[in-house]
C-alpha cells in the first residue's frame, strides 16, 4: 500500500485548512445578492460585476486548466467565472488587486517565455508551464481555491451550473438515501455479518 | 415532540424573573426546558437566530467558507490565538468554534454521543498525577451520572446498542442503531482481524421516530449542517419546543451578554445585555446560569469584573478560563476498490473503544477512540480542495480524474483523543483587539501537552494499520504533530471541583463564590474525556437542574 504522512503544506491544502494559502478567506456576507445580479448579466451576456473583460478571459483561462475540459465538462461549463465574479464584487478591492498582480506577473512571464502577450492565447501546455512555477504563490492558490469552490458550491452562488461539479465526483445531491450505500455495506447484509 | 407555544411569556426586565439562563445549547436547552416545565419562569438569552429544521441547506461555501452558523471575524467577532504568554497573539478568522443560534453547537454537530467511562471520573488517582498538569478526579463518578445520561438517552433521543462494550447503563436506548455504512463496514471487518472489539456507535440521531420526530433519512449532511427533518437531536430539535410550550420560558433571540451584575451583598442580580440594534437592557433575576460554552462563559465571567469580584465573577481561586482542553484528532484516509460512498447517511455507525486507556508503559498518558467516516464529512468542496492528498497532482486532468474515487471509494478511520488540563492554556481577554461590540476579543493561549501528542501519534499509526488490513490501495493521514490551534470542544475552563481554591464550580455547577450563580457546560469538565463531549455536557446539565430545581424549592438558592 502507498502510504504517505502529509507533510504540513499539504494538510494545510487540504481538509480543514483548505482555505489557508488562499487570499479569499471566508465569509461573504452579501454574495447571494450579487449572486443574482451575475445570474442575470449570464443570461443577458452583460458584462461582469467587477471583472474587466480582460481579466475574465485571464481567470477563466486559468481555470480551465486548473479543472479542464476534456472527456468531461469542466471550469468554463460549470461557470466558475461567475462565481468568481461574485466573490470580489462582495467588497474585495484589495483581494482584486492581488489577483489582478498576479495577472499581470503571468503575463509578464508568457511574454518572456512564448512571446504572447495574453495568457489564455497561449497552447495549453504553455499555460501549464507557467502555472507549474508559481503552483505555491498566493495567487495560483486562490485561483485554484476559487475555481474547486466555484465547481462545487450550490449553484446559487453563480458556478457549479447544472450541478456539472457534484456530476464529475459521483456525488449526487439527494435528501434522502436508504442502505446499501455502498459495496462492503450489501455485503455486510448479504453474509448477515 | 410538542407543538412550540405562540404565546410566549414576556417579562418585563425590571422585574426579577427566577432565573436567566445565557445560551441556549447543548446545556442551555437542557437547562430551559427543566427549569421552566418545572414551574420557574425563565428568560433565555442566545445571540444569534432561531434558526429551524427548514432553514438548513447543503449549503457547503454557507456554512463552511461564509460561517454562517459560527461566525468570525468578518461578521465582527475577532479572536486571537498564541501558544504562550512569551507570545504575540495574532488575530485569526476563528479559533475557538461554535454556533451561534438556537441549539448552539449542538445544531451542526455530528451526533456523536458517547457517555464518558467509569475511568474518566477517577482516573487521576487510578493513573497517579502527571507532573506539570492539572489532572484531578472529578468531585462526581460515573454511578453519579449515569441516571442524567439514562435521560439524555430517552428525552433527547440517542441511537445505539447495548451490549458488553458499552458503559453500565440502567436503561436501553430508546431507538436502534442506524444501518451500518461501507466505512464502517471495512473498520469493523479490520479491527475484528487484530482481535479489537468495534460496536454500533451511540449517536444522537434518531433512527426511527421517537418522542413526536423523525427517524433518520440518511442524506448525510450532519456534520457541519443543521438537520433539515429534525432527526439529529440538537436541543434546539428535542428541547427548546418543551421549554416554550410550558408557557413559563421566553427565549430571547439576537441579544448578545455583556456583563453579569452583583448586589452589594454579592449576589448575581442582574444580566446586561445587547439587542442586535444596540438597544442596551438588564435582565432581573433571582439567579443566573451560565451555559455560553467553555469560551464564552469564561470570557463572560472575567467581563464582569467588579471592586467585589475583581478577578472577574465567581474567580477568587484565578482559575477562571484555565485548564482549557480541546480533545486530539487524528486522521488516516484509504482508497478502496469498491464504491464506499460515506458521504451518505450519519458521520459514524461503528466505534472502538479499544485503546479508550493507552498501556502506561508506554510512557505517556492518553486514550481515546476510533471511528469511520468520510474524510471530509461528505462536503465535496472540501474534498476537492483537498484532492491530491492520496498521492496524485492538486490540479489538471488527472486531478480531475481522481476526485471521484477520492469522493466515492475512500473511508477515513479517526482517532479521537484526550487532552489534559494544563494552568497554562486559557481563555483571557484580550487588551488590543476589541469585537462589534467594543468587548476585548477572546483571547486563545494553548499548546498541547506533549503526552497529547503522543498520543494522537499513537492513534493516527494505529489507524493507518486499520486501513491497511482494511485493504486500501492508498493512504494518507495526518495528526497535529506540532499541536493543535484551535477546536470546537471547549472543556474545562470552571472547572468543577470540591475544593474553592481550586475549582469554580462545585459537584452541582453551582459556582463556590457567588451562590446564586452556575455554570452549567463544557467549562465544567474536570478531563476532556475521548472527544466526544456534548453527551456529558447534556448530563451534567440534567443533573445541575435537578439540584437547582430542589434547592430553589427549599428556597436554597
Amino acid at each position: 500500500m502507498e502510504e504517505q504522512q502529509f507533510s504540513r503544506r499539504a494538510f494545510l491544502r487540504s481538509a480543514t485548512g483548505t482555505a489557508r494559502n488562499s487570499i479569499i478567506l471566508l465569509s461573504l456576507p452579501a454574495i447571494l445578492v450579487s449572486c443574482e445580479r451575475s445570474q442575470q448579466a449570464q443570461m443577458n451576456n452583460e458584462e461582469f460585476s467587477v471583472l474587466s473583460e480582460e481579466e475574465a478571459q485571464e481567470f477563466l483561462a486559468i481555470a480551465a486548466r486548473i479543472v479542464p475540459t476534456d472527456e468531461t465538462p469542466g471550469a468554463t461549463e460549470a461557470g466558475v467565472i461567475y462565481f468568481i465574479d461574485n466573490v470580489l464584487a462582495d467588497d474585495r478591492e484589495a483581494e482584486h488587486e492581488i489577483l489582478r498582480q498576479g495577472m499581470r506577473e503571468l503575463q509578464v512571464a508568457g511574454v518572456r517565455n512564448f512571446n504572447a502577450s495574453y495568457f489564455h492565447e497561449l497552447e495549453p501546455e504553455q499555460q501549464d508551464q507557467l502555472l507549474r512555477e508559481i503552483e505555491e504563490s498566493p495567487f495560483f492558490g486562490t485561483m485554484r481555491f476559487l475555481t474547486i469552490a466555484g465547481m462545487f458550491s450550490l449553484p446559487e452562488y453563480g458556478g457549479n451550473r447544472d450541478k456539472i461539479g457534484y456530476q464529475l465526483i459521483g456525488f449526487e445531491d439527494r435528501h434522502a438515501w436508504q442502505p446499501p450505500y455502498g459495496s462492503y455495506d450489501a455485503d455486510y447484509a448479504e453474509r448477515g455479518e | 415532540m410538542a407543538q412550540a407555544n405562540t404565546t410566549q411569556p414576556s417579562y418585563p426586565t425590571r422585574e426579577e424573573v427566577d432565573f436567566v439562563i445565557v445560551g441556549s445549547g447543548a446545556a442551555g436547552g437542557v437547562m430551559a426546558k427543566e427549569l421552566s416545565v418545572a414551574g420557574f419562569s425563565v428568560v433565555v438569552l442566545e445571540q444569534g437566530p432561531h434558526l429551524k429544521a427548514a432553514d438548513f441547506k447543503h449549503d457547503e461555501w454557507g456554512y463552511d467558507v461564509n460561517h454562517d452558523l459560527t461566525w468570525g471575524a468578518r461578521k465582527g467577532h475577532p479572536q486571537t490565538f498564541r501558544k504562550t504568554v512569551n507570545d504575540e497573539a495574532e488575530t485569526r478568522e476563528s479559533v475557538l468554534g461554535y454556533a451561534h443560534n438556537v441549539g448552539g453547537s449542538s445544531v451542526h454537530f455530528s451526533g456523536n454521543f458517547w457517555r464518558f467511562r467509569p475511568i474518566d471520573f477517577i482516573e487521576a488517582s487510578v493513573r497517579g498525577p502527571i507532573a506539570g498538569t492539572n489532572f484531578a478526579d472529578w468531585p462526581i463518578t460515573y454511578d453519579d451520572l449515569e441516571p442524567y445520561y439514562t435521560k439524555v438517552d430517552w428525552e433527547v433521543g440517542v441511537s445505539g446498542l447495548a451490549g458488553p462494550w458499552d458503559p453500565p447503563r440502567s436503561r436501553d436506548y430508546p431507538c436502534p442503531p442506524l444501518p451500518v455504512k461501507s466505512s464502517d463496514v471495512l473498520l469493523e471487518r479490520a479491527a475484528k482481524q487484530l482481535g479489537y472489539t468495534p460496536y454500533p456507535a451511540p449517536v444522537a440521531i434518531l433512527s426511527q421516530p421517537h418522542n413526536g420526530r423523525p427517524g433518520c433519512i440518511h442524506c448525510g449532511f450532519c456534520n457541519g449542517y443543521g438537520c433539515e427533518v429534525n432527526a439529529k437531536s440538537s436541543s434546539m430539535a428535542s428541547m427548546i419546543p418543551l421549554a416554550l410550550a410550558s408557557g413559563n420560558c421566553e427565549l430571547r433571540t439576537g441579544c448578545t451578554v455583556s456583563r453579569v451584575n452583583t448586589d452589594e451583598s454579592g449576589r448575581a442580580n442582574e444580566v446586561l445585555y445587547w439587542e442586535e440594534d444596540g438597544t442596551e437592557h438588564a435582565q432581573r433575576a433571582k439567579a443566573v446560569v451560565l451555559c455560553a460554552n467553555g469560551a464564552e462563559t469564561p470570557r463572560l465571567l472575567l467581563a464582569s469584573a467588579s471592586s467585589q469580584h475583581p478577578d472577574g465573577l465567581a474567580n477568587s481561586s484565578g482559575v477562571v478560563g484555565t485548564n482549557l482542553m480541546f480533545n486530539g484528532y487524528s486522521t488516516a484516509v484509504g482508497l478502496f476498490d469498491e464504491p464506499v460512498n460515506a458521504y451518505k447517511s450519519v458521520p459514524a455507525t461503528r466505534v472502538m473503544h479499544d485503546f479508550y486507556e493507552l498501556d502506561p508503559s508506554l510512557g505517556f498518558y492518553g486514550g481515546g477512540g476510533i471511528d469511520a467516516r468520510h474524510f471530509s464529512a461528505g462536503k465535496p468542496m472540501e474534498m476537492a480542495l483537498s484532492g491530491g492528498i492520496l498521492g496524485g497532482p492538486s490540479w489538471g486532468s488527472e486531478y480531475k480524474r481522481n476526485l471521484e474515487k477520492e469522493f466515492t471509494h475512500t473511508a477515513a478511520f479517526d482517532g479521537h483523543t484526550t487532552s489534559l488540563p494544563l494552568a497554562t492554556n486559557t481563555v483571557t481577554l484580550d487588551p488590543n483587539v476589541q469585537d462589534k461590540w467594543g468587548r476585548p476579543a477572546m483571547r486563545t493561549t494553548y499548546k498541547d501537552h506533549p503526552d497529547d501528542i503522543a498520543t494522537m501519534k499513537f492513534f493516527y499509526d494505529k489507524t493507518m494499520e486499520l486501513l491497511d488490513v482494511a485493504g486500501a490501495t492508498k493512504s494518507a493521514g495526518f495528526y497535529a504533530e506540532n499541536g493543535q490551534e484551535g477546536n470546537v470542544h471547549l472543556l474545562g475552563t470552571c472547572r468543577m471541583g470540591n475544593d474553592p481554591s481550586s475549582s469554580v464550580v462545585d459537584k452541582f455547577n453551582r459556582s463556590h463564590d457567588v451562590e446564586n450563580l452556575f455554570m452549567v457546560d463544557g467549562s465544567s469538565l474536570v478531563t476532556s474525556g475521548r472527544g466526544q463531549p456534548t453527551m456529558t455536557i447534556m448530563a451534567l446539565a440534567f443533573r445541575a437542574a435537578d439540584n437547582i430545581i430542589q434547592s430553589a424549592r427549599r428556597g436554597e438558592i
